[in-house]
């Protein structure tokens, strides 16, 4: 909301620097977002008289002014305006004034005819790009006086954000109040009375509420006579100044009191009335109506409407119709001042999207006991400015009675308990004087506090508590560090899962990244998920901001895909990449969805295998940094060749085990999946589900007593058929190897020169030790060869 | 049979022949093993003494003695010698150039809002407070009703949310979690709730996705001003010893007193976050009794904090997929 600092001191007085106001009013909750100024300091310019204007004698476009700045003696400008005409009043630079744009003015000659200064337009004052010509003010603007004095619409403005609880402060009468809660002083209100005059209103119209629950009370005014012009400048200035544009003097004065009181107005043409009737009753199933914005609104049963005897002429507290609105015939005018239900108000206003200034206000409360003066106020002025007279008499219905907390109880200890103050009584009661809560000594030391009317937002006693640290100034609540029993901080497994995760995947190269948790329906098919894959499922937000990403991942691979594309996009070839985020698998019908924690990778590594590396396949890669993962993690993990993930190279890719539970799976991509993510390089991907990692806790190590025995290394070397895979021979040494084989090793494989054609050499180191004596050979020699033969028996290996 | 003095003699002399003839510190050992080794024939001429007449014993014995000493220097010397030699050679043949790269594997990175939530944690933890984390898809109750957000209120305005069909949103703050862990709980409580947070918005500032850390204390006697002074110790550990905190009020629907906190950064001050003591409306809702307990609780995005430790300007900068920024950060 736009508060003119100009318009605010007409209410209270207000400290010097705008500044210091808004900080100290910023503190109190009341938030100041900006403080808006006319850019260039405008005091050295004066308002001047224009008393004459003739053709310059020497050039075609150009005007020789006389022009009295008030010291009595005119003094001759030359203008260039085409606006410029004799009984204007004009902003007048003298020589020697800088303008804002920095030019110094010199006096000066303009072919020939000397000129005093300048008549300045609204482009050479920095008030904005400006019509064509000179900026002309109003009439009554005194002689002689600083411009920045009659220019009230270019005043200091504080922009200010009011929070949802604090409909009151949505006023001038609001923010005045809170001033005074700060700095002391006296209000100043406007004239709030109307002079009635005439018949009385009750013969012109009649009232009724039907539903008593939505309208707390509706009161009308009628002023008769009106008629309907532009506003006076003041007036229109005052508008512009808040941000309203002016747009006759009926209008304008509803929203003028609106501002001022926090009251919203509305303005009927009596005579288009039918029926002589206002009905504050629910819209009928199907019922339209035009309203002032040109449109045609469908409305229901939940919306409160304004209906005379037939039809809607408004939708309650949000926007009136353009059939019953002031327009330049007319001359009887029915001013609705209403109390409308907060809740019935807001919830049409959202359903149209129609956030009216009035809306605003009624969601967040008005001041029940301020309808008369608003009322009051504007048909007073209506009568002043527009020629009116007051009918006698206000027209009225109430609805149910406002429900408004009007007393409280406040031990003072409280607010010293909650804030950790020392505040005696006194002070309590001093500090809540100040936001008009009147507070009395009542029975054992607690206060009995009176609420104002337009305070809804104060409910409970803890309420008061706030508004005493608010007056007493949150930076004077000392500084203080809890006692508290020491006690052992709980950290959740999925915690310290996901710490020791992160930290795995980062020594392993891996870049982590965060996304937004949702992409387009078309992952699922990008995936190549069949039919029936329950991750073809997600939940879909409704209201989505990017794009069509509205599906809830049930998968990190899609996203990993379109940073591979991204970055291979940009020319980056090396893209090794790790999320450790959520899964959203939709739960019941009425459950929240399940979200276990999961780590996904992608992996590309260009053409440069870089200076000292040989390139493993891309699998054995992503194998190694998933081997590594859960290596760290202190768990004993499968990896089976068996992998029926659609989104994998069915060649070279395999799932990842622990015990009977399926981790998740690693390998390189499908090549039509590939394709539909537009990835043009070799690429390898894992994904694992660390849910049931969190079944039971790793194992922890326990330590085995090293052998002071001597160590004996033998290596194996078969020929195996190519197809065979090497996995099934270690696990089966190692399986069958006893208790001296301390470890087995594949570290070589070979095929090509030298091996017979389909097969395949592989070579096994084994290490072999007793802890408690040196093996002999002939042990050894035995071990070696049962191990043997079992390769011959099982595998059909044939020794080299 | 006891040695001749010519026996020594001529050992003593083959053996030094031999020594000399070692060319590698191993051909020196097999060498040494040979005459003075356990079984090598100076230490047999020594054993054979005990056959000697007394009288002779001590004489020969003295002479094999100091031949075996004598033999013992000798391979000494030979060996210093050969160890010197190899030393050169290794030290003249292996020149590498070392400014060729490291073998090391590229580093990876953790996310930058990773190393600024770790380094909250070890604050909050070091004060005993428990982490609790809850889900991201929430209901409308965790997320607002609990929280003290009547329906249909200007308050629900505060915070655009993202829905699913049915009702269900993505959680706007990490608020719902104090709601989950008080609920079935009875204080003393104190609790931090990292996360990820929702809100459809998007500009230099804003992202749909951001994070936030909630912390909460619930006792019989914990105050404004302990949260005010827990607050300013966590603040100087994020931003540093000098860092001063300020309070303005402010509306929550979920804290009375509320109150939003500043941090000094250089000569400004920034926004951080909110605070305030836990209405009693949400104690109450968690099965707390709000006439004997009350406690306080605060909430900040720390997507900010991230931004200003990394240099970023935007903030979309920190969930991007580009591997040159993720490098960075």
């Amino acid at each position: 909301m736009r508060v003119p600092l100009g318009w605010l001191s007409e209410w209270i007085d207000l400290p010097e620097r705008p500044e210091e106001l808004a900080e100290r009013l910023t503190f109190a909750g009341l938030e100041i977002e900006s403080i808006e100024r006319s850019g260039a300091d405008l005091s050295a310019l004066r308002v001047g008289q224009v008393q004459s204007c003739e053709p310059h004698p020497n050039a075609d476009r150009l005007s020789l002014c006389t022009v009295d700045l008030g010291s009595g003696e005119p003094v001759a400008i030359v203008c260039g305006a085409p606006n410029v005409a004799a009984g204007q009043r004009v902003a007048v630079a003298s020589p020697g004034t800088t303008l804002p744009d920095g030019t110094r003015l010199k006096k000066t000659k303009i072919r020939g005819v000397a000129s005093h200064g300048m008549i300045c337009s609204e482009r050479e004052l920095g008030l904005g790009p400006g019509e064509e010509g000179i900026l002309v003010l109003p009439e009554g603007a005194p002689l002689g006086a600083p411009l920045p004095e009659v220019l009230p619409s270019r005043d200091t403005v504080l922009d200010v954000e009011i929070t949802p609880n604090r409909g009151d402060w949505a006023s001038l009468l609001g923010i005045a109040r809170e001033v005074r809660a700060h700095y002391g002083g006296a209000l100043r209100l406007p004239e709030c009375q109307a002079r009635e005059d005439g018949l009385p209103a009750s013969g012109d119209v009649e009232i009724a509420i039907e539903v008593p629950e939505d309208c707390f009370r509706y009161l009308g005014r009628v002023v008769r006579g009106v008629r309907l012009g532009p506003s006076p400048d003041w007036l229109a200035a005052k508008l512009e100044s808040a941000g309203l544009r002016a747009i006759n003097v009926v209008v304008d004065v509803t929203n003028l009191v609106m501002l001022e009181f926090g009251q919203p107005l509305h303005a009927f043409d009596l005579a288009t009335l039918r029926g002589r009737q206002v009905r504050v009753r629910r819209a009928r199933p199907d019922e339209k109506l035009a309203t002032l914005d040109g449109q045609m609104r469908e409305l229901g049963p939940e919306d409160l409407v304004i209906a005379d005897a037939e039809r809607p002429i408004a939708v309650a507290g949000v926007i009136g119709g353009a059939e019953t609105e002031v327009r330049d015939e007319t001359t009887e005018v029915l001013l609705e001042c209403a109390h409308f239900h907060p809740t019935r108000v807001r919830k049409t206003a959202r359903r149209l999207g129609l956030h009216s200034d009035a809306a605003y206000r009624f969601e967040r409360g008005v001041d029940p006991l301020g309808l008369e003066r608003a009322v009051d106020r504007a048909a007073g002025l209506l009568a002043e400015l527009a020629g009116g007279s007051v009918a006698r008499g206000t027209v009225e219905a109430r609805g149910a009675a406002f429900p408004h907390q009007d007393e409280l109880l406040l031990e003072p200890d409280h607010v010293n308990r909650l804030l950790g103050t020392e505040l005696s009584a006194e002070e309590v009661v001093e500090l809540l004087a100040r936001v008009d809560v009147e507070a009395r000594g009542g029975l054992g030391g607690r206060l009995r506090c009176s609420i104002p009317s337009y305070r809804n937002d104060l409910e409970i006693p803890v309420d008061l508590v706030e508004e005493v640290a608010r007056t007493f100034g949150y930076d004077r609540i000392p500084q203080t560090l809890p006692a508290a029993p020491l006690a052992t901080p709980a950290q959740p497994p999925r915690h310290l899962l996901e710490l020791e995760v992160r930290d795995s995947l980062r020594a392993s190269g891996l870049l982590e990244m965060r996304v937004f948790p949702a992409g387009p329906a078309d992952d699922a098919d990008g995936l190549r998920l069949p039919p029936d894959d329950p991750r073809r499922r997600s939940l879909v937000l409704q209201n989505p901001l990017l794009g069509d990403f509205a599906h809830m991942y049930t998968s990190l691979v899609p996203s990993l895909l379109r940073a591979v594309r991204h970055n291979l996009a940009h020319q980056v070839e090396r893209v090794p990449l790790f999320q450790v985020a959520r899964h959203f698998r939709p739960g019941g019908e009425g459950e929240l969805p399940h979200e276990p924690p999961v780590a996904a990778g992608a992996l590309t590594t260009g053409d440069h295998p870089g200076l000292w590396h040989a390139k493993a396949p891309l699998l054995f890669q992503v194998k190694g940094i998933v081997e590594r993962l859960l290596v760290d993690l202190g768990r004993t993990a499968e990896f089976r060749p068996e992998c029926d993930e659609s989104w994998l190279h069915p060649g070279a890719a395999c799932s990842v085990w622990l015990g009977s539970k399926r981790l998740g799976a690693l390998g390189e991509l499908h090549p039509a999946v590939a394709e539909h993510f537009e990835i043009d390089a070799p690429c390898a991907v894992f994904e694992l589900d660390l849910e049931p990692l969190l079944a039971e806790p790793p194992p922890v190590p326990r330590y085995r007593e090293i052998s002071r025995q001597p160590a004996v290394r033998r290596d194996i070397a078969v020929l195996v058929d190519r197809d065979r895979p090497a996995g099934q021979l270690l696990e089966a040494l190692r399986r069958t190897g006893g208790k001296h084989l301390m470890s087995v090793e594949l570290f070589d494989r070979y095929e090509g020169k030298g091996v017979p054609e389909g097969k395949l050499s592989l070579a096994f180191r084994l290490v072999l030790q007793r802890p408690d004596r040196a093996l002999t050979d002939a042990e050894i020699s035995k071990l070696i060869d049962r191990l043997s033969q079992l390769l011959v028996r099982r595998f059909g290996a044939e020794f080299r | 049979m006891a040695p001749g003095r010519s026996d020594l003699a001529g050992l003593e002399k083959q053996a030094r022949r031999e020594i000399g003839a070692a060319e590698t510190p191993q051909a020196l050992v097999e060498v040494r093993a040979r005459y003075l080794g356990r079984k090598g024939s100076i230490s047999g001429l020594l054993r054979s003494i005990g056959a000697l007449e007394p009288e002779a014993r001590a004489r020969v014995g003295q002479e094999v003695n100091a031949a075996r000493d004598r033999v013992e220097a000798w391979a000494g010397e030979r060996d210093a010698v050969l160890r010197e030699g190899r030393r050169e050679r290794q030290l003249r043949d292996h020149r590498l150039d070392a400014t060729l790269p490291g073998a090391a594997q590229s580093p990876g990175r953790l996310h930058a809002l990773t190393h600024v939530e770790r380094h909250m944690f070890e604050f909050f933890h070091g004060l005993g407070f428990s982490i609790e984390e809850g889900p991201e898809v929430e209901t409308d109750w965790h997320n607002f009703g609990a929280l003290n957000f009547p329906d249909d209120h200007p308050a629900r305005d505060m915070q655009d949310t993202f829905f699913f069909e049915g009702g269900q949103l993505l959680r706007t703050h990490t608020s719902p979690v104090q709601i989950r862990a008080m609920t079935g709980r009875q204080p003393p409580l104190r609790f931090i709730a990292p996360g990820k947070v929702y809100r459809p918005d998007l500009d230099a500032t804003h992202y749909p996705m951001f994070h936030q850390i909630e912390g909460f204390m619930v006792d019989e006697q914990v105050t404004f001003a302990d949260l005010k002074g827990v607050l300013h110790a966590f603040a100087r550990h994020v931003f540093g010893p000098e860092t001063r905190l300020r309070f303005r009020a402010h509306f929550f629907p979920f804290t009375e007193p509320s109150a939003e906190m500043d941090f000094s950064w250089g000569d400004s001050w920034l926004e951080w976050g909110g605070c305030g003591m836990i209405h009693p409306n949400v104690l109450a809702n968690c099965g707390i009794d709000p006439e004997r307990y009350q406690g306080f609780a605060f909430g900040m995005g720390i997507d900010r904090t991230a931004m200003d430790r990394y240099g970023l300007a935007n903030i979309s900068l920190l969930f991007s997929e580009d591997v040159r920024i993720l490098g960075q950060i």
